[in-house]
């Protein structure tokens, strides 16, 4: 990262180097230790892989045509984007060159031209120079150096070539240019705008759960990476909790900078979505989630800033087991602690939340938090009840077995299942046992008898609260009657 | 007027320059809490792939002057996660954190030097005379390198001749390993103790128990070591070492938010000589460090096989376990080190006089009834309960089973143990026996919407055999005409029975037709 400090103690060496270089240089090459070309630069950044980049710069335009560079900008910039405006001046024409300079080009473009060789003699060490013409670059460099016509190093003999220039057109890297037409000479601010990927955001919370006080600590960060191949110098960063819509744009890869969560572990869930509105900036129905102050985006960096800080919200802990299909386990399953939590202003985090990862933490006997496990959420409303999974309970189990399936008629079965709970835990417990799976073809599964009282939460799912007593268990058990 | 204007631009940034720099190189105390690679089977790891990872606390003095600052933090995991880290005792609050990974290597050098004065070096294979020039890079690193010269444009290694690329000062930004560092503002200067917290990728372990099987052959003891591996480069001297035994929820890709240390690579190419010349070897070419290079071949773990041989297992210390939630924290009494690429055990667990039970088991599908005769697997089968001279949380990992036999401990089985809570039945694999064997037939004289089969159970041994299998019948179809009890069990059709010494057993059945 370039700390000012740093950058006063080379201001004297990028001087000594650019006086240096100067008879040398035959055209405008982009030097990264110069200070950086960009002006006030304003990025807006999108959850899914997508910045919206201003720089306003101080230009010196000449009166009449004339062509300005852009170096600074992002090494991914999608050039189509670009958006050039200055006050007195008319665009003739966008360009974005990207022939670049390497030595396979250099002497592709020497064909007929005359180099210099330089050959060593291997014994000596003696040099001999020569010209030589470039006749062809195919597979092989030929040359013609008099009346004779060679290979380039044909003999593996060291052989340098040296060119007399570097060929137009050929740059080092990308190049974004303007043709303007200006009616006055002058210097005024000069104001591009394009769109980048290689730069996004999403949000990681640290949450402290104490268990038996019932409550959470939550710190919100929202985490801006910079994968463009270039520095926003002291930008103003705005972040949008949205993913804009890019349609077609197969070319750039779909990633997104909100993690996929891993198919396996289960995922976080809105239990119910908010109707409270933030008091945040908003930009059409998106978030807006401005950073205070300029800051600077390095290259390759990745950078927190902290977004909400909240104290003793209410929470739960709570248990769930899912039996996927009226299926019996080898070994009883662990059931998986979540915990319960509201976003809501009254009794909650009271904020929208935009999407990421909620890692919990847990003080230990000591009094050291522990990690506990971690989900993801998505872009959640105020309001909003969440229930997070935070990982799989040692001590409270569940095996679920089919005691007996019998046929009842050509398409109707009947499954009686039994589900044992288990609570290895000192305190009593109640976990929400879901039978899953029913709206398998039809939906017109039933349950035709119970142990206990279910509630019918969707034709997929039924769901019984079952309490377990401390160290101790209880058996549940019901019969389904289905078609297939 | 390029340099007039750098120096304008300079000058405009002059006023930022008050933030200051102050470097935290180690932490003075540690803690380090590992978890298990929740995807990996049970048993025991592979050092060259750890998976799991770990909780790092780290306590670090730094002293802060008055303004803004940023705090460096040196010496983390290399695996750090940084979007993990949390930051706490900073009396100045914190601004921003920031991972920076732009690394310093050859291509970096040349890319930052783009466009700058390198000098080129070359040496005269014969005369050894090195001759240098200076000259200006103009192309990238991304398709090999072009340089102007006092004598005019080259390409780098394109000659044949030994040279190289000298610079006079590594561009800024570029560092050695990612850094973290934080942004803090304080309103008068202070020494202040901060603690570090992280999740770092690199990291399990596992159980690993002994089951010493007493010469009466009805009870064992179970001894278990806590498996701790580091597959880090960092050092954690006298830390405070737990494990969290459990299965934490991950969602996000651990190892890609810790990002993998590979620079870009520096591909040098000349122009084509194909198949007329050699090609120069580019000796500068960054080789990839694998994985598994990283990871050096640790010596494979003796530590538990010694002991079990030496007879009993004699330790000083044990973990302390805790509740952590719905998790188990397993805390090492003593302060400890944990070196990088290194494996590390203490004692987790120790119960005396287990009674045990011994039966013989397979899970036969009936698809299988032409296989000839097959050999039954033995299982040792305990109750997790303190009456049961067991009952206390049993972490995942591998279990090695020993017997006493001609004064030598010798080895009975070598397999896996899943996470049991008490109350829970915990039945282990110990070895395939040859002498108790079935053979599963399928009979001719079936009615036409019936199969029937016959199951022979043969014992070889001198002493009755304790027997239970499994049978392959779907929920929805019915053994009928059995001719011994088949029960239903944990949602199968179990048939148990005692083979006699020297003996056999048989059961016939039928099975409706689907």
């Amino acid at each position: 990262m370039p700390i000012p400090r740093i950058v006063s103690l080379r201001a004297p060496l990028a001087l000594v180097f650019i006086i240096a270089a100067a008879p040398l240089m035959a055209q405008d090459a982009a030097n990264p230790t110069a200070p950086s070309a960009q002006g006030d630069v304003s990025v807006t950044i999108y959850n899914n892989n997508l910045a919206l980049v201003q720089d306003v710069r101080q230009l010196p335009i000449a009166k009449g045509t004339s062509r300005i560079e852009f170096p600074d900008v992002s090494a991914q910039i999608r050039p189509e984007t670009l958006s050039f405006s200055a006050a007195d001046t008319a665009i003739i024409e966008q360009n974005f060159d990207y022939d670049l300079l390497s030595p396979d080009k250099l002497m592709e473009k020497a064909v007929g031209q005359v180099v210099t060789i330089v050959r060593t003699n291997p014994a000596t060490g003696a040099e001999t120079r020569e010209q030589a013409k470039v006749l062809a670059v195919n597979g092989g460099v030929v040359l013609q150096i008099g009346s004779r016509i060679e290979v380039l190093r044909d003999d593996g003999l060291p052989v340098r070539v040296i060119f007399d220039k570097v060929p137009a057109n050929l740059r080092a890297r990308p190049t974004l240019s303007v043709r303007v037409d200006s009616d006055r000479a002058g210097t005024r601010p000069a104001s591009i705008r394009y769109l980048t990927p290689g730069l996004g955001w999403s949000a990681d919370y640290v949450a402290l759960f104490d268990s038996k006080a019932g409550r959470i600590d939550v710190q919100g960060w929202v985490t801006l990476t910079n994968n463009s191949g270039t520095t926003y110098n002291n930008a103003n960063t705005l972040l949008v909790a949205g993913n804009v819509g890019q349609s077609g744009r197969r070319e750039y890869p779909a990633y997104s900078a909100v993690r996929m969560p891993i198919p396996s572990a289960p995922g976080g869930k809105m239990v119910s979505a908010g109707t409270e509105t933030a008091e945040r900036e908003r930009l059409g129905d998106f978030y807006l989630y401005p950073i205070a102050q300029r800051t600077t985006i390095a290259t390759a960096q990745t950078k927190q800033v902290s977004f909400l800080d909240v104290q003793g919200v209410p929470a739960q802990a709570t248990w769930e087991h899912v039996n996927g299909w009226l299926a019996s386990s080898d070994q009883p399953q662990s059931a998986n602690s979540v915990v319960k939590f509201s976003t809501s202003r009254s009794g909650g985090l009271g904020d929208a939340l935009p999407a990421g990862t909620v890692r919990f933490y847990m003080k230990d006997a000591g009094g050291a938090p522990q990690f506990i496990g971690e989900n993801s959420i998505g872009h959640t409303p105020m309001g909003s009840e969440l229930a997070l999974a935070t990982g799989q309970a040692f001590d409270v189990k569940v095996k679920s077995t089919v005691e007996t399936r019998q046929k009842l008629g050509t398409s109707k079965w009947r499954t009686t299942m039994r589900y044992e709970l288990t609570n290895a835990k000192p305190d009593a417990i109640t976990v929400d046992l879901v039978q899953s799976g029913l709206d398998f073809y039809w939906s017109d599964t039933k349950v035709v008898a119970e142990s206990m009282k279910s509630e019918r939460r969707n034709a997929d799912s039924v769901v019984w609260s079952v309490p377990v007593s401390a160290n101790g268990s209880t058996t549940v058990t019901a019969t389904f009657e289905t078609r297939y | 007027m390029r340099a007039f204007g750098a120096l304008l631009i300079l000058c405009i940034s002059a006023p930022a320059v008050a933030q200051s720099v102050v470097v935290s190189d180690a932490p003075s105390s540690t803690s380090v809490t590992v978890y298990r690679d929740s995807d990996r089977a049970q048993g025991t790891f592979n050092l060259r792939w750890l998976a799991g990872y770990a909780l790092i606390s780290e306590k670090r003095r730094i002293t802060l002057p008055v303004g803004e600052s940023v705090v460096r933090f040196e010496g983390v995991a290399d695996g750090m996660i940084a979007v993990s880290a949390v930051v706490s005792g900073l009396p100045g609050g914190i601004e921003e954190k920031n991972r920076d990974a732009r690394l310093l290597s050859p291509a970096s050098l040349l890319d930052g030097s783009l466009g700058n004065r390198v000098h080129i070096r070359r040496t005269n294979r014969q005369t050894g005379k090195v001759s240098e020039t200076d000259a200006i890079v103009r192309s990238g690193p991304d398709n090999a390198v072009v340089l102007e010269t006092p004598e005019g444009i080259e390409a780098l290694r394109c000659s044949g001749l030994p040279e190289t690329l000298v610079y006079d000062a590594v561009p800024d930004g570029l560092s050695a390993k990612p850094t973290f560092s934080v942004h803090t503002n304080m309103a008068q200067a202070a020494s202040a103790e901060v603690t570090l917290t992280y999740l770092a990728t690199g990291f399990d372990w596992g159980a690993s128990y002994v089951a010493k099987v007493a010469e009466d052959g009805k009870t064992l003891d179970l001894f278990a070591w806590l498996t701790v591996a580091n597959g880090n480069n960092a050092t954690y001297e006298q830390t405070q070492l737990l494990a969290v035994a459990g299965k934490p929820n991950r969602t996000s890709d651990f190892r890609e938010l810790a990002g993998s240390m590979q620079s870009p690579h520096l591909n040098l190419q000349c122009w084509p000589m194909d198949s007329t010349s050699t090609h120069p070897e580019s000796p500068m070419e960054e080789r990839m460090v694998a994985y598994d290079m990283a990871m050096a071949p640790a010596p494979p773990p003796m530590a538990m096989m010694r002991a079990a041989k030496e007879g009993n297992i004699v330790v000083t210390a044990q973990a302390k376990q805790e509740d952590l939630g719905d998790l188990k924290l397993y805390r090492v009494p003593m302060r400890v080190d944990v070196v990088p690429n290194a494996h590390k055990q203490v004692a987790l667990m120790q119960k005396e006089n287990v009674p045990f039970t011994l039966f013989y088991a397979a899970d036969i599908s009936l698809w299988n009834d032409d296989e000839g005769s097959q050999p039954l697997t033995r299982m040792i089968r305990m109750q997790n309960r303190e009456k049961a001279g067991l009952g206390l949380p049993l972490p995942s990992g591998g279990i090695v089973v020993m017997q006493r036999q001609r004064g030598e401990e010798m080895l009975l089985a070598d397999g896996d143990m899943a996470d049991k809570t008490i109350g829970d039945k915990v039945e282990v694999g110990a070895g395939i026996s040859d002498q108790l064997r079935y053979t599963l037939t399928e009979r001719g004289d079936a009615a036409r919407d019936h199969e029937s089969y016959r199951l022979d159970l043969t014992n070889a041994t001198d002493s009755p055999a304790a027997v239970e299998i499994k049978l392959g019948i779907d929920d929805e179809q019915k053994p009928r005409k059995s001719s011994a009890k088949l029960v239903r069990q944990d949602g199968r059709w179990m048939w148990k029975t005692t083979v006699p010494a020297n003996g056999s057993a048989s059961l016939s059945f039928s099975v409706k037709d689907r």
